[in-house]
């Protein structure tokens, strides 16, 4: 009887040392994943891209392509020098509508602890949310190329080349085609057409381009023939049409059906992005654009383009591209500034010196802000259609594919 | 110079074939069963749609494509008059005006929704080749384009004057009352009547889809210039849709290559302001049928 009682005491009691000792060690379990998810909260960066209007179709690819981006850092470890803190990116759709912009951006930085913003790819949408993110002082990164984005800014950071780069680079390529380039401009009569039109005219005699013709027409066109005729009698040898993709498809079609031999350079936004190769199919080819970035400028470049390829099934295209950079850009900076601060990220940004890794995948392969928020080191890279892919021809130490021949 | 003026001339009398097949079928509409068909654009568009999934799914080229899109655009047309005009035709102009273009838009919002407002081209082996006569280049999808709707306008005018459903189909446009009082079945008149009109709006469709791309709004291009060219002609008369068509399509690429490519179309209105102070009834208004 007493040994059943002394073996029931020891078993109680072992019972208790057990509890004892492992409340103890479940506890220390507990605090140490605590300590562990505490060190490494995500930091959260905001996305606004136009998911729904207009833009709608290519604001869809910037958001994957962040997506992306933020996958690949936290494979990587995320952010170590905050314990390794993953990132975590928060899109909102600012629905092609600046009025939607404005509210979204100011509601993305109110509703969330955000460290820093990138976004819009519409230059008319990321004007209204770096004014927003200026007075929250919000770092933002954009890829859009309006110079009006890096005048009395404090907080906004652009990596990539200028509006006014571009013009300057698309009238250097058309010495590409001739020593004595004789350029047409043809321009639906819009705010668009009208803008981008002068601001290549502006810049053509300093660059040695004789502008031949320069002629406005009616968007909407039914037939292109008589305007083509038109440029053939101007002598022209580079067309640059400023046009949306109806009227282009039908400018390009009068000129292989009219035997007109002229290079054609369509400028960058929409011209450079798969689906403009899908809906104009072959006689796309060989047409000539440019772009801030293209997935072919490095072998990183390749790598997250063949990643996004895997799992989008079309190329990473300039904006998405370019975004991703922006991504790696935001790492390092929360990286050095081990702060979620957005004023340390802020300070992190403007001191931001890369050349290699994921952040520096860009033309002139270097980032480095001046004090106007813009990359000294970006430039535009000529790009040309070929085989349903875009390849980069210009400039020469940029060049990853010899100009087709049209 | 002389060169650049012809060249002009041809690719005006080319679109302009494009632009008679659609007037010719807002006029025939008109001078038959008298009301104005504003959806007649959305036709030229299902037109469109229907060759361009006919080469892309089963490869068939457009010009054969043509017979397939007249046929289902005719019987269309049969039932739009059946079932949609028929009941307003006596109801007054409002009605009427309400119901094609409420057909217009329901149209256009319909392929938004079925088929998105991407752009949609078909690559023809024809589609960019060109027909050299002495310095004048004739793209060959063009030149077919023109030949099929000028051999369609004259087989339309046979059936109106050699048939007796034509006969009828004339007799019926110029007095319904009387045409009825000579044993024609108005209602059968018109099915026809309409079911033709829009067989040609079928046939422009297949017809521009080796060189013209394919989206909803693509028939608002065409409808503004076939309106213009119903009037210019004569409202009802056929041969003078045909004919003003032709005209406009000139006066449009002379206007553009000599005026600017943004007023082209100042020299096609200038042109129809000019008759309808001389000549309000248009420019065959008049003439016989």
């Amino acid at each position: 009887m007493a040994t059943t009682w002394n073996s029931t005491l020891a078993k109680r009691r072992n019972r208790r040392d057990f509890l004892k000792k492992s409340t103890g060690a479940v506890a220390l379990a507990a605090f140490g994943i605590a300590r562990k998810a505490f060190a490494a909260e995500p930091v959260n960066i905001g996305g606004l891209y136009p998911v729904t209007g207009s833009f709608a179709q290519i604001g869809q690819g910037c958001v994957n392509a962040a997506k992306l981006a933020v996958q690949m850092v936290n494979e990587a470890g995320g952010i170590k020098s905050l314990g390794g803190a993953p990132l975590n990116l928060i899109v909102s759709d600012v629905q092609s509508d600046t009025t939607v912009t404005r509210t979204e951006t100011d509601r993305l930085i109110n509703a969330y602890k955000l460290s820093a913003i990138h976004g819009c790819f519409a230059s008319a949408l990321t004007l209204i949310a770096s004014e927003v993110a200026e007075r929250a002082k919000m770092p933002l990164l954009t890829g859009s190329s309006s110079d009006q984005l890096n005048k009395n800014r404090r907080y906004t950071f652009t990596p990539f080349s200028r509006a006014s780069q571009f013009a300057e680079a698309q009238l250097q390529m058309s010495r590409l085609v001739s020593d004595s380039p004789k350029v047409a401009v043809i321009f639906e009569n819009t705010a668009f057409g009208t803008s981008t039109s002068n601001g290549l005219r502006e810049q053509a005699s300093g660059q040695g381009v004789e502008v031949v013709m320069f002629e406005p027409y009616s968007a909407g066109l039914t037939d292109a023939s008589p305007l083509i005729n038109k440029v053939r009698a101007s002598g022209a040898n580079m067309l640059f049409p400023v046009s949306y993709l109806n009227d282009l498809i039908l400018i390009i079609r009068a000129i292989k059906q009219n035997g007109l031999e002229i290079a054609i350079n369509g400028g960058s936004g929409g011209f450079v992005i798969p689906d403009f190769y899908k809906n104009v199919g072959s006689v796309g080819e060989g047409l000539l654009g440019v772009a801030h970035w293209n997935h072919d400028v490095n072998a990183d470049a390749l790598k997250v383009n063949e990643n996004y390829k895997k799992q989008y099934g079309e190329f990473l295209f300039e904006y998405a591209g370019g975004l991703v950079a922006q991504t790696f850009m935001i790492a390092d900076a929360l990286e050095r500034a081990a702060s979620t601060d957005p004023q340390k990220v802020r300070d992190a940004l403007s001191t931001l010196d890369v050349s290699s890794g994921y952040a520096a995948m860009g033309p002139g392969g270097k980032v480095k802000f001046g004090p106007n928020g813009k990359n000294i080191y970006a430039h535009p890279v000529g790009v040309q259609w070929q085989h349903g892919d875009l390849a980069t021809v210009f400039p020469k130490e940029d060049a990853r594919a010899p100009l087709l021949k049209t | 110079m002389l060169t650049t003026i012809a060249q002009a001339v041809v690719n005006g009398l080319l679109i302009g074939g494009i632009y008679a097949l659609v007037s010719i079928g807002v006029t025939l509409i008109f001078g038959v069963v008298k009301i104005v068909n504003f959806a007649q654009g959305e036709f030229v568009m299902i037109g469109m749609y229907i060759s361009f999934f006919l080469a892309t799914s089963f490869g068939i080229d457009p010009l054969i494509a043509l017979v397939i899109s007249m046929l289902a655009l005719f019987f269309i047309g049969v039932l739009l008059q059946h079932f949609l005009i028929r009941r307003v035709l006596a109801l007054g102009d409002m009605p009427q005006i309400f119901l094609t273009f409420a057909l217009s838009l329901l149209l256009v919002n319909i392929a938004l929704l079925l088929f998105t407002a991407n752009y949609r081209t078909v690559q023809t082996a024809y589609s960019e080749t060109a027909i050299h006569v002495g310095a004048i280049n004739v793209p060959l999808a063009k030149l077919i384009a023109f030949a099929v709707a000028m051999l369609l306008s004259g087989l339309l005018w046979m059936f109106l004057h050699g048939t007796d459903l034509g006969k009828a189909m004339r007799a019926a446009s110029q007095n319904r009352d009387v045409a009825m009082l000579m044993g024609i079945n108005p209602d059968r008149v018109y099915c026809v009547a309409v079911g033709v009109a829009l067989a040609l709006a079928g046939a422009a469709g297949s017809l521009l889809m080796p060189f013209y791309p394919a989206y909803p709004l693509v028939g608002q291009n065409f409808v503004l210039m076939a309106f213009v060219a119903v009037v210019l002609g004569t409202l009802g008369n056929i041969t003078g849709a045909l004919i003003a068509s032709l005209m406009m399509g000139v006066a449009e690429s002379l206007g553009i290559q000599f005026v600017g490519a943004d007023s082209g179309l100042i020299v096609v209105f200038g042109m129809l302001l000019l008759t309808l102070a001389l000549r309000p009834n248009g420019l065959f208004g008049g003439w016989s049928r």
